[in-house]
């Protein structure tokens, strides 16, 4: 019987280890942000910054948390809404406070899209892709925001532009 | 740990059996009859109802058999049914306030079949084994996602949670996969015609078809796939009777231990 207890230990040896396994941490992907770039609405072709730029999402108290507030940018990610089919976004440019009112000149943008859900891995699950994205401006006396040109529809990778903004 | 407990408790239960097996046996059994015993070994899973009780998210049952066609050669079966709920959560978050980003449910059957190799030289009338095994397996199963949420590293719309996704479980059917298995284990005849047995399983994920939308991330008789490797791990306990059919001579051995100089 020696040679049978050998190899039940052996085989208790490797029971026991099989229980462990790998960590599962998600970093295979994750839900893209929506690329906005800003361009010159007089010379298409050249980047132009958004002076003091503030963004916040209709509907939440607080500013984006992917740009810095109230700085000049010429390009922001902007996360949108899994859960609808729209996000609207105030975006205000030369953003500052004067007793506590905002003098920047305000415009919404609204942003329509379908959402697909896709599985990435076991780690991470779930993850959205957007498609079919369209832009729809609301009309003021002064916008600053000339022109939008949706560049891609679909919002899968996060290293391009999806949407250009001429102002 | 749980498996830990059960496989000390199980070892102990077959090395004080066996000990008994052997005082017993001093006498060989048939006096008027030579020759290996032939026949049909038919038993359970003992693992699978035991973790049944314990884990209320798995039921399953398994059944084994094999049949002895030469001195050290089997052919051996199992056949089962398992049902597993299973859920993925964020890493870093203690059991109460643990974060499920999915949760599903396994159901299905499965069959494997193949041959058992014994390695260990018996004395005479003893039938204990040391086994070399290899299966080609295949099971049929339905995976139903229970619920799920959104991954998405910005909270800024969801700061305390994930989006979450739809609600009524989605079942995926129709779902199949095969492997191939290659076993260790042992068999120890307990009392006249009883066998214990244990086996450790090592399996090659041969053919896996998916559902478009959700992948197949446990198999019934497989267990857990993994993303990035086709290998899978298993293990039974088994308890199992021996129907003898008949008897046959083993073959003269040739000079299996020449005489040294």
């Amino acid at each position: 019987m020696g040679k049978i207890k050998i190899l039940l230990l052996v085989l208790m040896v490797v029971i026991s280890f099989s229980a462990c396994e790998k960590d599962d941490i998600c970093v295979d992907g994750d839900t893209p942000l929506m690329i906005i770039r800003f361009y010159d609405n007089d010379n298409p072709s050249e980047l132009k910054a958004v002076p003091n730029l503030r963004i916040i999402g209709l509907g939440q108290s607080s500013t984006v948390n992917t740009i810095a507030d109230r700085t000049s940018l010429d390009s922001v990610a902007l996360p949108l809404r899994i859960n609808e089919v729209n996000t609207s976004f105030i975006f205000i440019s030369d953003s500052a406070d004067e007793d506590d009112l905002e003098t920047g000149n305000i415009d919404t943008l609204r942003f329509d899209y379908s959402t697909q859900e896709i599985f990435i891995s076991r780690a991470c699950g779930y993850i959205a892709n957007y498609d079919d994205l369209s832009e729809t401006i609301t009309s003021d006396s002064e916008n600053w925001i000339q022109n939008i040109e949706i560049v891609s529809p679909l919002i899968k990778l996060q290293d391009s532009a999806h949407v250009k903004i001429y102002h | 740990m749980l498996r830990y407990i059960i496989s000390c408790s199980l070892l102990f239960s077959i090395l004080t059996s066996s000990a008994q097996a052997d005082s017993l046996d001093i006498s060989p059994r048939d006096s008027t009859s030579f020759g290996e015993r032939y026949g049909l070994r038919i038993g359970v899973d003992l693992s699978k109802p035991i973790r049944a009780l314990l884990d209320s998210d798995y039921s399953g049952l398994e059944f084994v058999a094999d049949y002895r066609i030469t001195n050290k050669i089997y052919i051996a079966a199992e056949f089962g049914n398992e049902e597993k709920t299973s859920f993925e959560a964020l890493e870093n978050i203690n059991d109460l306030n643990r974060v499920e980003i999915y949760n599903y449910t396994t159901s299905g059957s499965y069959i494997k079949l193949g041959i058992d190799y014994n390695t260990y030289e018996n004395w005479y009338g003893m039938t204990n084994s040391i086994i070399f095994g290899a299966r080609y397996a295949g099971s049929t199963f339905s995976q139903t996602l229970n619920n799920y949420t959104i991954y998405d590293s910005n909270r800024y719309w969801n700061p305390n949670n994930f989006a979450p996704g739809s609600d009524a479980p989605q079942e995926f059917t129709g779902l199949n996969a095969t492997w191939l298995e290659f076993l260790l284990g042992i068999k120890v005849e307990l009392f006249a015609n009883i066998y214990l047995g244990a086996s450790v399983r090592l399996a090659y994920l041969f053919t896996n078809t998916e559902a478009d939308t959700f992948p197949n991330l446990w198999i019934p008789g497989f267990n857990k796939v993994n993303d990035n490797s086709k290998f899978g791990v298993g293990y039974n306990y088994s308890i199992s009777y021996f129907i003898p059919l008949y008897r046959k001579k083993a073959k003269a051995k040739k000079n299996e231990n020449p005489v040294e100089e």
